[in-house]
């Protein structure tokens, strides 16, 4: 079987050909170690007997990994004459179905993900076939959009294990040329001019490092290839070795010959079993075929190349480390000077190259450094595998040319975080990398521009973080990763990781404070400056980069103890109480339900959050989106049980009993005196906790009743104000007094407060109604959105249409074009994005198309079309079309030509809100350049001593349990200052509670609050949803997990 | 012939020669740069990191006792920096291991100790980390303590390239790292020790020492050893 | 400040005195220094409450137990200059070498197993050890260091000086540990 010769050559091609495309249909199965783990063994054997069976004449044969890990296990099949079609998320339980349709010459349309219909393989050309119109082209699926196969060219194509399809589509063919040219020099030349550089991560040119190979003088040399892939969550070299051995082998021989070098070794995890068994297997099968070994195709060269397997330390991959664990000697790195090429394994000089660099010799031999250099960036020429995973829906190997957009990774090949979340980050490089914020996902991907933001490209781990990722933990865990590996030798990376691990810890439980912070910066320089191999130089990365770009969780760990993300358990109660605004005890008031203890129930939520009821009608409940519950079937729906809660209590003949027990919860007269200025949900909110410290306090407001937007924002049908009225009237109980028809700045100014009381807190809402400028806005018939509800909600006639155009996508739009409903028009909503983009509660805007609203996404106004009488005619909106990702992470809408004109008498503008921040300006606050007040980001205090400012004012529009949040950690931050004590935790009464873990939680589904039939609420104001009843409520409660518990405590 | 070249430390121009370490030339122009892993005679390593150096032009602080000597070269030995990142080994090798200076047989005569006062390190501003380390005291002659133990690998080398002896290799890896004897005997049932005490005479702490010395008593001597290595070297 | 003289304090925490000693050693350094400076508090002065307003305090020793921390934390509050007097207190020293045994096996092995009468752990009267005995630094923010076992009298004057001129002291080359 020997190939002495070119015929010989030739012949072993057509007998690979020959298996690639045979007479008769091929059936593949995906077999890397990701498909095997995803139960590609069982369909294999499935095909197997099928084919057994039925005596059908089928080629049927293992290949490695096309790439595409989320869909396995893949299954390429093809019919004579026709593409190759790849099949996705196959069970053993279709291939009968498959082998069904095969046997009547079909393809199984619906688990077909697209086709193949004609292949690069660079150093080879395959054309399958055409045909099956229905079925995409491989390059229209979004995760290979993009990408380029240049090192992984044969992957998931060819089977691994036979020599014979490797040669069919060219492999050795570019070792052929090589050694039939005899000029190692051009070729070595041919590598320096393609820039190829090391992809193991230091990106080292290729071509400079061979020459010094190339020039050394000794007896003996090496090359080896550093197949020691040990960063969490990579696993490219792993992929391409068990998916394409022999092109390894290839890209070695080459080295071997233009270095003047006899000896190859390949360096491998032990951990990699199938990689290291299908590389062994290619040793033999290319020493049979005479492709290595001595006399290589007859050319006189002699070549070995053997497989030494690394017991998995991840400093073995730095290549000093790597030579002493090769030399039989502990992996610890020496320092370089001297470098390997002068002095190397044994001494003799040597050449280390990363697994994937060793795959782009021979696309560059073959094809010319030019047509490399055409790929990626000038500077990092070529492409890059990346093995994408995290919080992305499409994960896999995905092989992009240098220099392309982080975003298009994340967004356009990934698709996303799964579940509509956030993206937050990306870290790139595994444990030696950084991570990289969402704002910065326009930066390209090469050596470069990834150094810049403090991260490494690394040998291209790529993983996505979303919302519930902890930055701090990111960096723990990393750190955690590099100290138990390290090798213990320099005393930067030994002990500095160490401590900085500790440090790390105490931030994660809430132990550190903020001059641990300053020593952590400092000390993660000096590891990275001061360490002697790249493990110490780089391990800091993953630290400096989070406490760069994310400063602000390292902060909210230390000052706030809180962790955001909800993933340090010391800092949380549980999710739910975690995303909560107000940090309700969530899980506690349910299990009060479950016991039937209704009253108690009814403390510990009025406690936690004085307007109960009007939350649970109207919050964004952020807690759905953190329900653990959600796992398994849908999240509690806590919202509708504390509303439950509230409504059983208000109007009961309980209320006054009840109501006396909470407000004997105020502490003592502590003789401060607290004005707060606005009634709205945030001075609210901060009123109740400082009369409840025992503070006297003061609310002003211009209007001439408690409740702010709560009370003439938010629609009737949604909040009646009888419910609004009875939380008011606890408040006041509580002792808070009200000044209504009191405008600050007007009837008594900012610099009085602070002369009459101990303490100012600034509440007011946004009232100012934001304007678009765009042609027709002054005809009569525009109306803004706010006014409109206040209006409404004053029981003012307006001059109101029968044909309204809202445009809008939030609370407002929505909360007006159901208002408009009511009062008889024919509604049209205009949104300029996507449904999903929307920030509007989805129930709502639900709601609001049951009750017969039109929706328009994807569109913008262009103009406002007026009559003669100058009132509203028409209004002309301009389609968008998606662009792309903005800092929001959603899609960019760009206004097209194409234009629409609808008719209307009314357009409501709900286009945002604003602060009108003129009272602030004249008492000497500091105002931010967006306009809002400057505060302290935990005290709320602003830049006038006892004056606090929370809610809109400093954040801009938001929703109402955000502004209550704000509301009642200003009260904490106020009393701490008036009275000089921690009194927080003394404040609210313990509640004693089951704590035992429910052994068997309700298997229920979600009870959703029951709505009024959509076509009788549509034309009234009196309540649209109506709740739980008391045995829902309760069922409901049953199904909460406890994530609040905790075990071994 | 070893050419003569010539270079600036800190900025005065001095002679050199060709295969020389920047740490050598530094020491003979007596502008001595701390260090802890380096011995006159034993292959130096670069694992202390106290020698550094900003070489001019290259952004990478350099180990002084592993880096070779160029034409030319300009090298700074001491600034703000420089200072800042020793202070901080030292602060880390005190905290990292037991090192009660005051009831310590090499108190007064400890490489680590007089590093710390010549670096004006005055306390630690990490965790100490306690860590609950053995003595080995199973020698006739000689002690190891690990509480004092700063893993420099003088012993190691000093015990294989002038004894030729074998006896010490750093086991373990990480903050877990620790010096062992053999294949983790004490150091009493070594197969290969002879005795000659040259590892206890290059320990720059009191980790190694000699039995019959009480505190402050033991002095060390690493002269002889780095003579024997010396005359070692130049034979063929 | 009384007098335009800084008002000195001296705690005796987990220490031998040894530190003590070697401030009353400063021989005719303490005519200079009494110029400047009173004690207000200290094992050599007739005060029970450790006092408010203290400017500078010298605090000998680890903090070992609950008593230690207790003080420690009120000397804090109460002190402008806080200053860590010799290895005990900057590092811990000796007092730590018991800090890898469980306290109760500690307690066990120095009040039971080697005691010869009277076998049994005191409870009353005396604060309980913590877990382990920590330099002043670790419990809290520490202004200078006089590392030292004992620091010399020389050191001592020269920190109490400085201070007293509003320097930070300067100790290079007259101290060390150990």
């Amino acid at each position: 079987m020997r190939i002495a010769d070119l015929s010989s050559f030739n012949e072993a091609r057509e007998r690979g050909l020959a298996k690639l495309l045979p007479s008769h249909p091929r059936v593949t199965v995906g077999m890397g170690t990701c498909g095997t783990g995803n139960g590609a063994e069982a369909v294999y054997q499935a095909f197997s007997d099928q084919f057994d069976q039925r005596g059908f004449s089928v080629k049927l044969a293992r290949t490695g990994c096309f790439g595409f890990c989320a869909e396995e296990p893949l299954v390429n099949v093809w019919l004579p004459g026709k593409p190759v079609v790849i099949l996705h998320r196959v069970q053993a339980s279709d291939a009968a179905a498959i082998v069904d349709d095969l046997a009547a010459s079909r393809v199984p349309a619906e688990l077909a993900l697209c086709k193949v219909e004609e292949w690069d393989h660079i150093t080879g050309h395959i054309k399958y076939g055409s045909g099956y119109p229905d079925i995409p082209d491989w390059s229209q699926v979004p995760f290979f959009k993009g990408q380029k196969k240049i090192v992984l060219r044969h992957c998931g194509l060819i089977n691994p294990d036979d020599i014979e399809e490797a040669l069919a589509v060219g492999t050795y063919s570019a070792l052929y040329k090589v050694l039939i040219d005899a000029n190692p020099d051009a070729v070595i030349e041919a590598i320096k001019a393609a820039k190829l550089r090391g992809r193991g991560g230091a990106g080292y040119q290729t071509g400079i490092k061979w020459e010094f190979l190339r020039k050394a003088k000794a007896e003996k040399k090496y090359i080896i290839c550093n197949a020691d892939e040990g960063d969490p969550g990579a696993y490219m070299n792993r992929n391409e070795i068990e998916s394409d051995p022999h092109s390894l082998l290839e890209g070695m021989i080459i080295g071997g010959y233009v270095t003047g070098c006899q000896e190859g070794i390949v360096y491998v995890r032990a951990e990699y079993p199938l990689a290291v068994h299908r590389l062994q297997e290619a040793v033999e099968q290319a020493t049979e075929y005479g492709l290595l070994g001595q006399n290589i195709l007859g050319r006189g060269f002699n070549f070995h190349i053997r497989l030494v397997e690394g017991a998995g330390a991840f400093v073995c991959g730095e290549e000093t480390a790597l030579i002493r664990s090769l030399e039989g000697k502990a992996g610890r790195p020496t320092p370089r000077p001297p470098y390997p090429a002068q002095s190397g394994l044994y001494g003799y000089p040597t050449n280390i190259n990363n697994v994937e660099t060793w795959y782009n010799i021979a696309p560059i031999v073959i094809k010319g450094p030019a047509w490399f250099t055409e790929t990626g960036s000038p500077k990092s020429p070529g492409t890059k595998v990346f093995s994408l995973v995290g919080k992305v829906v499409s994960t896999g190997l995905v092989e992009m040319p240098l220099g392309t957009p982080l975003k298009n990774f994340v967004y356009d090949v990934g698709g996303g975080a799964p579940g509509g979340r956030t993206v937050k980050s990306v870290q790139t490089g595994g444990p030696s990398g950084g991570c990289i914020p969402q704002e910065m996902f326009d930066v390209a991907v090469d050596y470069e521009s990834l150094a810049q933001l403090g991260s490494i490209m690394g040998s291209g781990g790529m993983v996505v973080m979303d919302e519930d990722n902890c930055m701090v933990d990111v960096a723990r865990y990393f750190v955690e990763f590099t100290h138990s590996e390290s090798c213990g030798k320099c005393i930067p990376c030994r002990s500095g990781l160490d401590q900085a691990l500790r440090m790390l810890n105490a931030v994660t439980h809430g132990k550190a404070t903020e001059k641990e912070l300053v020593l952590l910066d400092e000390l993660s320089r000096m590891i990275r400056d001061c360490s002697l191999c790249g493990l110490g130089q780089t391990a800091p990365n993953p630290v400096l980069t989070t406490m760069r770009h994310f400063r602000h969780e390292f902060e909210d760990h230390i000052r706030a103890r809180r962790c955001r993300a909800g993933v340090c358990e010391d800092l949380a109660l549980s999710p739910c109480e975690n995303s909560c605004p107000l940090h309700m005890n969530i899980p506690r008031f349910l299990e009060l339900v479950k016991e039937d203890r209704l009253e108690e129930a009814f403390m510990s939520v009025v406690l936690d959050n004085p307007l109960p009821a009007s939350t649970g009608r109207v919050c964004q409940h952020p807690c759905d989106n953190r329900c653990r519950r959600a796992g398994i079937d849908e999240a509690v729906n806590m919202r509708d049980v504390h509303r439950y809660i509230a409504d059983s209590i208000y109007g009961s003949d309980r209320y006054e009993a009840i109501a006396a027990q909470v407000v004997a919860n105020k502490k003592p007269p502590t003789g401060k005196r607290v004005a707060i200025v606005g009634a709205g949900p945030t001075g609210l909110a901060c009123a109740w906790y400082c009369a409840l410290f025992g503070h006297e306090v003061v609310i002003y407001d211009s209007n001439a009743q408690a409740g702010g937007m709560l009370r003439y924002a938010i629609p009737e049908y949604r909040l009646p104000k009888a419910t609004l009225d009875w939380e008011i009237d606890l408040i006041r109980r509580m002792g808070v007094e009200f000044v209504f028809n009191c405008q600050v700045g007007k009837e008594i100014s900012l610099n009085d407060l602070g002369a009459q009381y101990d303490a100012v807190f600034l509440a007011i809402g946004t009232w100012k109604e934001n304007w678009v400028y765009l042609p027709g806005t002054e005809l009569e018939g525009v109306i803004p959105a706010l006014p409109f509800l206040e209006g409404v909600a004053k029981g003012h006639t307006l001059p109101l249409g029968r044909k309204v155009a809202v445009i809008g996508g939030g609370n407002a739009a929505i909360d007006s074009a159901r208002t408009a409903l009511r009062l008889g028009a024919d509604v049209t909503i205009i949104y300029r994005r996507e449904r999903k983009d929307m920030p509007a509660i989805a129930e709502e805007t639900e709601a609001a198309e049951a009750e017969g609203a039109k929706i328009v996404f994807l569109a913008t106004p262009h103009r406002i079309v007026g009559n003669a009488e100058g009132k509203v005619s028409a209004i002309e909106v301009a389609k968008t079309r998606l662009g792309e990702f903005d800092k929001s992470g959603r899609r960019r809408p760009i206004t097209t030509d194409e234009i629409q004109r609808l008719a209307c008498d009314t357009v409501i503008l709900a286009v945002g809100e604003a602060v009108d921040i003129d009272f602030a300006k004249a008492s000497g606050l500091k105002i931010k350049e967006s306009g809002l007040i400057e505060v302290d980001r935990y005290s709320l205090e602003t830049s006038r001593p006892n004056f606090y400012a929370g809610g809109d004012l400093i954040s801009g529009a938001s929703n109402v349990s955000n502004a209550m949040g704000y509301g009642k950690r200003a009260a904490r931050y106020i009393d701490l200052r008036l009275t000089g004590v921690k009194r927080w935790k003394d404040l609210l009464p313990e509640f004693q509670i089951s704590q035992t873990v429910p052994a068997h939680p309700s298997e229920s589904p979600r009870h959703h609050a029951r709505e009024v039939p959509a076509g009788q609420r549509c034309r009234s104001f009196t309540e649209a949803v109506v709740g739980l009843a008391p045995v829902e409520a309760m069922e409901e409660s049953c199904r909460c997990l406890r994530c609040d518990i905790r075990n071994g405590d | 012939m070893p050419s003569k070249i010539s270079i600036r430390i800190d900025g005065e121009l001095v002679h050199a020669r060709l295969g020389q370490t920047i740490l050598e030339v530094a020491a003979e122009n007596n502008k001595p740069i701390p260090s802890l892993c380096s011995m006159k005679g034993l292959r130096p390593v670069g694992a202390c990191r106290l020698c550094l150096v900003q070489v001019e032009g290259l952004g990478r602080m350099l180990p002084a006792c592993t880096t070779p000597v160029q034409d030319g070269m300009s090298v700074t030995t001491d600034n703000a920096k420089l200072r800042g990142y020793r202070q901080m080994i030292i602060e880390l090798l005190l905290a990292e291991r037991n090192h009660v200076c005051a009831v310590c047989v090499a108190n007064g005569h400890c490489e680590l100790q007089t590093a710390a006062a010549k670096l004006g390190v005055m306390n630690t501003r990490y965790a100490y980390r306690y860590p609950n380390h053995k003595v080995d005291l199973s020698h006739s002659r000689f002690t190891l303590d690990h509480n004092r133990c700063i893993l420099c690998s003088r012993c190691v080398r000093a015990c294989a390239e002038v004894e030729g002896a074998h006896v010490w290799e750093i086991g373990g890896r990480g903050i877990g790292s620790l010096l062992v004897c053999e294949l983790n005997r004490t150091w009493g049932e070594s197969k290969h020790c002879t005795a000659c005490g040259k590892c206890v005479q290059s320990c720059p702490t009191g980790a190694l020492a000699e039995k019959g010395f009480a505190v402050e008593e033991m002095t060390k001597k690493p002269e002889p050893v780095s003579r024997i290595a010396a005359f070692r070297e130049v034979r063929p | 400040m009384t007098n335009g003289k800084v008002k000195v304090a001296t705690v005796w925490l987990d220490g031998c005195s040894g530190c003590h000693m070697s401030f009353l050693d400063l021989d005719e350094m303490l005519l200079t220094i009494v110029e400047k400076a009173t004690i207000v508090y200290g094992p050599l002065v007739d005060t029970q409450e450790f006092p408010e307003g203290v400017d500078v305090t010298l605090v000998e020793g680890a903090v070992a137990n609950q008593d230690d921390l207790k003080l420690v934390q009120k000397i804090r509050q109460n002190t402008r200059v806080l200053v860590a007097l010799g290895d005990c207190a900057v590092t811990s020293n000796v007092p730590s070498m018991r800090n890898w045994v469980p306290v109760k096996k500690l307690l066990e092995r120095g009040y039971i197993e080697n005691a010869t009468e009277t076998l049994q752990i005191p409870k009353d009267g005396v604060p309980a050890l913590l877990r382990q005995a920590v330099p002043v630094g670790a419990v809290v923010q520490v202004d200078a260091h006089i590392p030292g076992c004992p620091p010399s009298a020389a050191a001592i004057g020269k920190a109490l000086l400085d201070i007293a001129a509003g320097q930070p002291p300067k100790l290079a080359g007259m101290v060390k540990f150990g």
